[in-house]
């Protein structure tokens, strides 16, 4: 190799980097976003009317039973969620992942519609199904059995009713993280053992299980936390049930007259049973870490099921039917039906609301077009806020990057209605009234959805080796330019999938938007929510399938892009 | 150009400290290699070097400039050097023209200046014909040569090299090394060049710089470092030798198996315990005693490999101690045999307690 | 939110009126605006600020028909329906004002006890339609001209047809506490609706509270709005209920649904709901239009037709096939009644019911 000598260039670069400032400018935003409304929650539940500091509200809150009921009541609904959701999911996840299971990726396809669908438009569904007197299932069993007109299988109006539906739209976490970690349990763990005799069973007993342990441990925490914090679900079924849980309760409190007081009370303990639960689970699953690090892995072995093959699948298919199947053919029944809970036929079909929903209710098309804006700042500005925090932390480019990281995870803590009261309290009082607005729905939807997208592109960047801006570091490139020209590519595919993942848990965010929003800020599962308090069954099957039907396009849309990982948590509602 | 100077070099994480008091002067010009193995601190000082984090104790200059300490670190795109790394972290996104070019078009040099650049430095690394291709479509020898001429075409005053040549299969490797070392005498740039891999070393180097555990053991040419260790560490680290420890009895014999064995090299501190290093291929085996000759000792024979240019030989002493022998093919002492040994006390090195 | 309560001014006001009384000493001449007539001018001004936000909370289907009726007559101004219960409708409105924010025009409950405070509050606006002034009795308008009876109806019980049989249903509140219809009754919630709410005072005043604490114990179903045990039975999920809306049922019954109306013997409760103007109003003029459309004899048998209502305004005509009001044994209404107890039969609401 000969190279010619080249001239030297004399290069001092000298020149104001703003990389250092941006950067700290962002990280002030995030503090802004997530702890002022933390901070508004405790003072006011500190506070008594008049100002002054008190207990009195936590005294209530635990002393009188019109408050005491819904704690403990929400303590069962979880507690039994979680179980239920573990001992359904995790066969499924072990199915799907370690066995010869036909057709799996179609269980993992519905497991995903089942992720997506917002559970109050499934408790809505499901009210259509199971009613006890004019629902679907009941009428049928009715028909079949030849059953008196107030005999019913099934009651949706009850504490069990409330249980199933959210078990419903509960357990794809549970099947997702146990699914994941079999996914990418090396081979040879089990190989181990059956050279040592171990036949598929005592393997899947001594070796699979054990080390799936930890995402199911997670998993169950996950559950109990989403079905602690569900507020559509139970707003839908718990009333003419006739019981209160936490969520409901605290909504309550927003009817006039407010008692925002005791409403940050109740949110408090709700908030406080999160963080500890989160960290266990950090606990349980940081020590292990999910992905077995070592050299070479090998693909995972199917266990070959035989004969039990198609029972398998389709005892997986009947739990699908449950989440996904009946509840969307009962929206599109009462969707062209005259009324929402008779049996579509060819003769009674109606386009009478669809016609109602788009042409004559006067809300729809102001909540489809905020939603739609909506939709779209929160996830192009949630995308920017974790791309940017995502590489603050990935790469500790400031001092204080690892609070910046617990920050950006921290209101996965906070359930969702215990932020809509605090961003209420923090934005109804000058200096920033933004209630009112779409900005404070804008705040709200940024602040919820961020922890998610966060944590997605933190593992693009792990997967994007930080020598790779080194080395354009070195060449002269600032840390800004390096991002933008280096880093920023190489997470395309990542950015697009966030941005859509956030796009799509904002259409079905309901539990914050219920407390802040205004005529003029309506979005459309508000629209939906308060289309059931006046039991106008069809004009909601039509919007929840509107609703469905943009969220799957972008979904879809999304799944074409290779990579996309399916390890990702949604927000409940 | 110009010398790179670090002065009490650390950084520490917690209580541990990873790079520990290093202080070295490197030459203008001149080729100086860190070598040591895994975790011993030679990447980080690299990083320290190229200004990637800062420093916990202690000073970089480079060319009398303070670039580097506690309280103020010039971040590495303002340092004017330029690195390969280990992993030569090619741009996937970009062509093999695009990666190479970047470093020029951050520099804002007009577009004739920095094609005739980057025509130049491919022409001469033999990736004109490549110009187009992305990373993931080349060889690992190809793309080591993408990450050179990147580094080389923007004239850096100072070039750093993280085991550059680890990824390369064992032939591409030896070749790799003489090139690296003609290019350095071509353009005479500073490089700190860091390696695990003594053979590296010995042919790029012209300091080189042994650390373990945060310091530096012993800096030299390659011959002082391979002919003087001046440490146990050192002594095993380069050249296969053997290590043996004993009494000492004055300040220049040690006492083995009731043997007193002559060293040179440095002095013992006479009654206490001491150590000497013999280069495995100084020992002369003898199958009979000898006479009149320094430093006899006897020994068994435990085990003789036949390597085909030459013999391995373990051998046993009175107190249990073992050498390693290598020898020519020729003898051939079999196994269980009584041999002796002869250590020219010129190559028994006295080591440092 | 402001609490309920006289503010200083409210004070002034009070005690000048009472001055200002005390002076005249004569019957209070109604110290309302003089009648206002629908003038281009007005509608021009309207058609100018291009829309008109009505909270209500008359069944959705009606307040879009309503709206869609105004757009019709008077293109280029657009209504936006913010439909919610009556409770709702009186939280936003607090909310909204607390903070400054004037989103809404004419406001519309079905809680009349609402108008009250907000007339106290100092919210509404005074304005008299040609026809409140011409063709309104006296008890269904407001003397200072800030808010006028625009429908009225009734809270009775109801039956599914297919379910029970003309026989066997019951005829009277106590009839329900009956041990066969356990588990079969929907009523809805004082918390939500302005009826309910208005109807459980006038309930509680004339039967006692006795009755309610019995109803509880019979696993009812519990809703939130009056407008959705009539859908509920038609439906087919209960086969009776407790209270909801009278011209609910009518709809229903009048499209063929299987529903039946029952007028209780211990007498129904009579709900009256106002109409009003907001003084902060965004756009005062298409509000004012509005209103005064509401009114106009086209509209209120729009209400009657369409939407099963009662109208005070004489040129409306009774459709044929339902009960007219004056054969039917009346609840009286007492919305300042209403307003001092709201918050009290609320709270023992939820004790007795448990949410």
């Amino acid at each position: 190799m000969t190279i010619a000598l080249t001239e030297r260039t004399g290069w001092k670069p000298v020149r104001f980097d703003a990389s250092q400032a941006t950067l700290y400018a962002f990280a002030a935003l995030l503090c802004v976003l997530v702890i002022l409304p933390l901070s508004w929650l405790v003072i006011y539940s500190l506070t008594d009317k008049s100002g002054g500091l008190t207990l009195e509200n936590f005294r209530r809150l635990f002393t009188e039973s019109v408050f005491l009921e819904p704690l403990i009541t929400t303590f069962i609904i979880a507690t039994s969620s979680s179980v239920i959701c573990c001992s359904v999911a995790a066969p499924m996840g072990w199915l799907v992942a370690r066995t010869d299971l036909p057709l799996s990726r179609i269980i993992r396809a519905l497991v995903t519609a089942s992720f997506v669908t917002p559970p109050f438009l499934g408790a809505i569904a499901w009210e259509l199904l199971a009613a006890p007197n004019s629902g679907l299932l009941n009428k049928f069993f009715r028909f079949i059995t030849g059953a008196p007109q107030d005999e019913h299988l099934f009651n949706i109006y009850s504490m069990s009713g409330l249980v199933f539906v959210i078990c419903c739209y509960t357990f794809p976490y549970v099947f997702v993280l146990v699914a994941n970690a079999l996914d990418r349990m090396p081979g040879d763990l089990e190989d181990a053992s059956s050279i040592l005799g171990g036949r598929a069973w005592v393997t899947a007993r001594r070796v699979t299980i054990p080390l799936a342990l930890p995402a199911l441990l997670a998993g169950a925490i996950i559950a109990f936390l989403q079905a602690m914090t569900l507020f559509g679900s139970p707003a839908i079924l718990a009333l003419p049930a006739g019981f209160h849980t936490m969520t409901t309760k605290i909504w309550s409190l927003f009817q006039y007259p407010p008692k925002p007081e005791l409403a940050a009370a109740a949110s408090l303990p709700l908030l406080i049973l999160t963080v500890m639960l989160l960290r266990a689970e950090h606990f349980i699953l940081g020590r292990r870490g999910y992905s077995v690090v070592a050299g070479k892995q090998s693909a995972p072995r199917l266990i070959p099921l035989r004969w039990m093959k198609w029972v398998a699948f389709a005892g997986c298919m009947v739990v699908l039917l449950l989440p996904v199947i009946l509840p969307y053919a009962a929206l599109v029944n009462a969707a062209f039906s005259p009324i929402a809970t008779t049996l579509l036929t060819p003769a009674n079909a109606t386009l009478h609301n669809i016609n109602f929903v788009f042409f004559e209710l006067s809300a729809t098309k102001v909540a489809l077009k905020n939603t739609i804006i909506l939709g779209t700042l929160a996830a192009t500005l949630g995308t920017l806020l974790a791309v940017v925090i995502g590489y603050l932390t990935a790469r500790k480019a400031v001092p204080g990057y690892r609070a910046l990281g617990f920050l950006a995870t921290a209101p996965i803590a906070i359930p969702g209605i215990v932020l809509g009261v605090g961003l209420f309290l923090s934005y109804t009082r000058p200096p920033f009234v933004l209630y009112g607005t779409i900005w404070i729905l804008l705040l709200a939807y940024l602040t919820i959805e961020l922890p998610a997208a966060y944590q997605q592109l933190q593992s693009a960047y792990r997967a994007v080796h930080p020598e790779l801006e080194d080395a354009s570091r070195i060449l002269g490139a600032t840390r800004l330019q390096a991002l933008r020209q280096i880093t920023a590519p190489l997470l395309c595919t990542s950015v697009i999938a966030t941005w859509c993942f956030i796009f799509v848990s904002v259409i079905r965010e309901l539990s914050a938007a219920i407390i802040l929003f205004t005529s003029e800020t309506k979005v459309i599962s508000v629209l939906i929510f308060d289309l059931k308090e006046s039991g106008d069954l069809g004009a909601i099957a039509v919007l929840g399938l509107a609703m469905l039907l943009l969220t799957f396009t972008v979904v879809l849309f999304v799944n074409r892009i290779p990579g996309f990982g399916s390890g990702v948590r949604l927000r409940n509602n | 150009m110009a010398s790179v100077e670090l002065r009490g070099l650390t950084k520490r994480y917690d209580t541990i400290a990873v790079v520990d008091d290093v202080s070295l002067h490197i030459e203008h010009g001149s080729l100086v290699c860190l070598l040591g193995p895994s975790g011993c601190g030679k990447t980080t000082t690299l990083r320290l070097i190229a200004g990637f984090m800062e420093p916990t104790v202690g000073e970089i200059f480079v060319g009398g400039r303070l670039l580097s300490s506690p309280a103020r670190t010039l971040p590495p795109e303002q340092r004017n050097m330029s690195m390969i790394f280990q992993s030569y972290a090619l741009w996937p996104h970009m062509t093999v023209a695009e990666n190479v070019a970047y470093g020029l078009k951050l520099r804002k040099l007009d577009r004739d200046t920095i094609a005739r650049k980057l025509n130049a430095i491919l022409s001469t690394t033999r990736l004109a014909n490549m110009a187009d291709r992305y990373p993931g479509e080349l060889s690992g020898g190809q793309q080591q040569r993408v990450a050179l001429a990147r580094a080389l075409v923007v004239d850096p005053e100072t070039l750093l090299l993280d085991e550059p040549l680890s990824n390369l299969d064992a032939n591409l490797r030896e070749e790799m090394r003489f090139e690296v070392r003609r290019l350095h005498d071509e353009y005479r740039y500073t490089t700190v060049y860091v390696t695990h891999d003594q053979a590296e070393a010995m042919t790029t180097a012209d300091v080189i710089a042994v650390m373990n555990a945060g310091k530096i053991e012993q800096a030299g040419s390659p011959e002082d470092i391979y002919d003087r260790p001046r440490s146990e560490f050192v002594a095993r680290f380069i050249g296969a030798s053997n290590v043996v420890k004993g009494k000492a009895l004055d300040e220049n014999h040690l006492s083995l198996a009731g043997t007193a064995l002559r060293c040179t090299g440095g002095k013992f501190a006479p009654g206490r315990d001491a150590a000497l290093s013999i280069r495995q291929h100084d020992i002369r085996l003898h199958a009979a005693a000898l006479q009149a000759v320094e430093n006899v000792m006897k020994a068994t024979v435990v085990r003789q490999v036949f390597l085909g240019s030459s013999r391995d030989y373990l051998v046993e002493v009175a107190d249990a101690t073992q050498f390693r022998v290598v020898t020519s093919a020729d003898e051939s002492i079999p196994q269980g045999s009584a041999v002796w040994l002869e250590l020219p006390p010129d190559h028994c090195r006295a080591l440092r307690a | 939110m402001k609490k309920p309560g006289f503010s200083r001014r409210d004070v002034l006001i009070g005690s000048s009126a009472l001055a200002v009384g005390t002076v005249f000493a004569s019957p209070i001449r109604a110290a309302a605006p003089p009648p206002t007539a629908i003038t281009p001018a007005m509608i021009e001004a309207a058609k100018k600020e291009g829309k008109v936000v009505w909270y209500t909370s008359v069944d959705l289907p009606v307040a879009e028909k309503v709206g869609k009726a105004f757009e019709a007559k008077y293109p280029g101004v657009a209504v936006r329906v913010e439909r919610t219960g009556a409770e709702r409708v009186f939280q936003r409105i607090g909310q909204e004002y607390a903070s400054n924010i004037h989103a809404v025009d004419v406001v519309q409950s079905s809680d009349a006890a609402h108008f009250i405070v907000w007339k106290r509050d100092g919210i509404l606006a005074p304005y008299v339609p040609e026809d409140v002034a011409k063709f309104y009795p006296a008890e269904h308008k407001d003397p200072d001209g800030m808010f006028a009876t625009w429908r009225a109806w009734l809270c009775t019980l109801g039956y599914n047809t297919n379910m029970v049989k003309k026989e066997e249903a019951p005829k009277s509140f106590a009839d329900l506490l009956d041990q066969k219809w356990t588990g079969k009754i929907v009523k809805a919630h004082p918390g939500y609706s302005g009826t309910i709410m208005t109807a459980t005072f006038q309930i509680t005043r004339d039967i006692g509270w006795d009755y309610l604490e019995k109803l509880a114990k019979q696993k009812i179903m519990q809703v939130q709005s009056s407008t959705d045990p009539p859908k509920k039975l038609a439906l087919g999920e209960r086969a009776v209920m407790a209270d909801g809306n009278e011209y609910n049922m009518f709809q229903l019954k009048e499209k063929g649904d299987p529903v039946e109306i029952i007028y209780p013997t211990e007498g129904t409760p009579l709900i009256v709901g106002p109409n009003g103007v907001l003084k902060n109003a965004p756009n005062p003029n298409a509000a004012r239009l509005f209103q005064s459309f509401c009114f106009t004899p086209e509209t209120q048998q729009l209400i009657v037709d369409v939407g099963g209502l009662r109208s005070f305004h004489p040129q409306a005509k009774e459709k044929a096939g339902r009960t007219p009001l004056k054969d039917i044994k009346l609840m009286k209404d007492d919305p300042a009644g209403v307003e001092k107890t709201a918050e009290e039969i609320k709270a023992r609401y939820t004790k007795i019911f448990g949410v």
